[in-house]
């Protein structure tokens, strides 16, 4: 597979602080990669180098082969980024915003905008100021202008952040469209771990500027500790005797007079009901608790907290 | 990468807002305003002969020389003045003639050292730190094109706002002065070239060229004066990342060197700053330098060195800064 984006051993310092610590890892043509961690780990200051913005005390980074310290213009004419929030010129209309990027690369950019304005479902309002968008068509505009390039890698730094579900699903599928249909890598930074589950082939989990863990999003999802389920039943301290029997742990939490959360793997469920039924707890329903980047993190730091 | 795309950009962006709107309605308020102050001057009365007028100020002037009351700044400037005016008198030339050229070519020596530099100011100080404060300086800077073309193509275009500013300014003095005296006297002949040598008036530099001429040489200098403020308050912009903080820097800065020769005219390291140089077209039209000894070569290098250091320390930092805004 072709490697698009390779980042070897980023360093960065500010003052006697070390804020990214030897972070190393490859993106192939097509592929979706997570780059996950709570605020303050490190993803922004790491997206700054690959992008230019700042310079990496030690390290290298190449895109698309060229090294981006050396060969800054060539490196970034196959990017498309997104650093931080979408920002854009308020005062110029949507369509003069893209053009003025599309000024910035080489010539065929311009003939770009009418078709990734349709990708983005802009074309009605391409005409109006910025300043009267909404945060999610701000964010698409910028995806747009990300995509001027027809880059080889895009870089998107949190870009869910601050839109509501429906726009967070358009997101996402559009990420997944232009990875598998068009073959471009996508780099994408996320505090949320549902976020990077549903869009990501693989992912670095960073904490404290070091990768914690990098792999294939199922393997490291595998480490994480099972669903926790919520039963609601009575009498409550019979159904946590039975759950106890089914729990990954064998323990089962009874929290006030009608609730028990017990681990228990998804295979186990029909029988853990079936042992409740025959014992005569009555089950009222039944919950499941994804668990969160936190327990990830536990997983995979054994035991040191975000 | 062609460089004029970029600078289209820039150009386009500094147009859009509504700061270079609120420059231009400046420039026509307060040519407005100082034309129609004019007409209403209470002195001045149609039909008297301008040579009686001319002599009757000498008069005074001397009345004033001869008090003793005047500070010794002052005086510099009567004796001159006097000097002057009688100058204009024995070769038969209307010292205080009223036409709208000349209201125009009046409006370069009275704007070059506070209001261009202003209007520059006012383009200058935001031009790069109001892409930091939008955030779109992440996106300025990751396209392929070089950091040194971003702020070059930034300079080109405040360059030619200054340049338009200067030259639209020209246009509505001479529109409004022409309005209220007359649209005709491009080619009335001016006495240009008085010099104040140690105490003495000296004339032997003083030649007379058509109004046209003198005013483009004015305009140019003006237009100089506040190129060279532009480019330090590009630096500004640059180092401060805050229109706010740029703007208040650079307007101090102004206001000092309006305050300045005339608190403390014996400070003579003061002929070093930028702004004590900034009224390059009195020197052309005859006043008095700011501070004894400066001339109009002086000033210029001056300007230029000030202007050259600015721009290469908003070079030197733009490249090197890693942006974390």
């Amino acid at each position: 597979m072709k490697v698009v984006l390779s980042a070897r051993a980023l360093t960065k310092r500010f003052g006697k602080r070390e804020v990214v610590s030897d972070v190393s890892f490859d993106l192939v043509k097509g592929e979706v990669f997570g780059f996950l961690g709570p605020n303050g780990a490190g993803k922004t200051t790491t997206i700054r180098m690959l992008t230019g913005l700042a310079r990496p005390d030690r390290g290298e980074i190449r895109i698309a082969g060229f090294d981006i310290a050396r060969d800054f213009s060539k490196a970034m004419s196959r990017v498309g980024c997104i650093v931080e929030s979408t920002d854009l010129y308020p005062y110029l209309t949507g369509r003069e915003n893209l053009l003025h990027f599309a000024r910035m690369l080489p010539n065929g950019a311009e003939s770009r905008i009418p078709e990734l304005a349709r990708l983005v479902a802009l074309e009605s309002r391409l005409d109006e100021r910025v300043a009267t968008y909404s945060l999610g068509m701000r964010q698409r505009l910028g995806l747009a202008q990300a995509l001027l390039g027809a880059p080889d890698l895009l870089i998107l730094d949190e870009p869910a952040n601050g839109l509501d579900p429906a726009g967070i699903r358009e997101i996402r599928e559009l990420i997944r469209h232009l990875a598998s249909d068009r073959g471009i890598a996508v780099f994408v930074s996320s505090h949320l771990l549902a976020e990077v589950e549903q869009m990501c082939d693989r992912v670095a989990i960073i904490h404290r500027g070091r990768t914690l863990a990098m792999g294939p999003v199922r393997e490291l999802l595998a480490k994480r500790g099972a669903d926790r389920l919520i039963f609601f039943a009575r009498p409550v301290a019979r159904a946590a005797e039975i759950l106890k029997t089914f729990a990954r742990d064998g323990a089962a939490r009874v929290d006030g007079d009608e609730n028990v959360s017990a681990e228990v793997p998804r295979e186990a469920v029909p029988e853990a009901l079936a042992a409740l039924g025959s014992a005569d707890v009555r089950v009222f329903g039944v919950e499941r608790q994804s668990s969160t980047l936190e327990e990830l993190f536990l997983e995979v730091t054994g035991g040191e907290t975000v | 990468m062609k460089f004029a795309p970029l600078v289209e950009n820039e150009i386009l962006k500094l147009l859009k807002r509504r700061r270079f709107r609120v420059a231009l309605l400046i420039l026509v308020a307060l040519n407005g305003l100082i034309v129609f102050a004019q007409t209403q001057a209470k002195d001045r009365r149609p039909g008297r002969d301008w040579r009686i007028e001319a002599q009757e100020r000498v008069a005074r002037m001397q009345n004033w020389e001869r008090s003793g009351r005047l500070p010794k700044t002052q005086l510099r400037w009567v004796r001159f003045e006097i000097a002057r005016v009688q100058y204009h008198l024995d070769r038969n030339v209307n010292p205080d003639a009223v036409s709208g050229p000349l209201f125009a070519r009046a409006f370069a020596n009275a704007s070059s050292y506070l209001l261009l530099p202003l209007l520059a100011i006012l383009f200058a100080a935001d031009i790069v730190s109001s892409e930091f404060a939008q955030g779109t300086i992440k996106l300025l800077l990751t396209r392929p094109v070089g950091r040194a073309r971003v702020l070059s193509s930034k300079f080109a275009a405040l360059v030619a706002a200054i340049t338009l500013t200067v030259a639209l300014g020209g246009l509505v003095a001479y529109l409004f002065g022409g309005l209220a005296f007359g649209y005709r006297g491009w080619g009335a002949p001016v006495l240009a070239g008085f010099r104040l040598s140690g105490e003495t008036f000296d004339a032997a530099g003083v030649r007379s060229l058509p109004l046209w001429e003198d005013a483009l040489l004015a305009f140019g200098l003006a237009w100089f004066a506040a190129l060279t403020v532009g480019a330090i308050a590009f630096l500004t912009s640059v180092v401060l990342r805050s229109t706010a903080a740029a703007m208040g820097t650079m307007l101090a800065a102004l206001i000092a060197g309006t305050i300045l020769p005339r608190v403390a005219p014996s400070w003579e390291a003061q002929r070093y700053l930028f702004v004590t140089n900034l009224p390059l077209p009195d020197y052309y039209s005859g006043s008095p330098p700011p501070i004894t000894g400066m001339t109009l070569p002086f000033s210029v290098v001056v300007l230029t060195i000030w202007a050259v250091a600015a721009a290469g320390v908003a070079y030197a930092v733009f490249l090197r800064r890693d942006v974390l805004a």
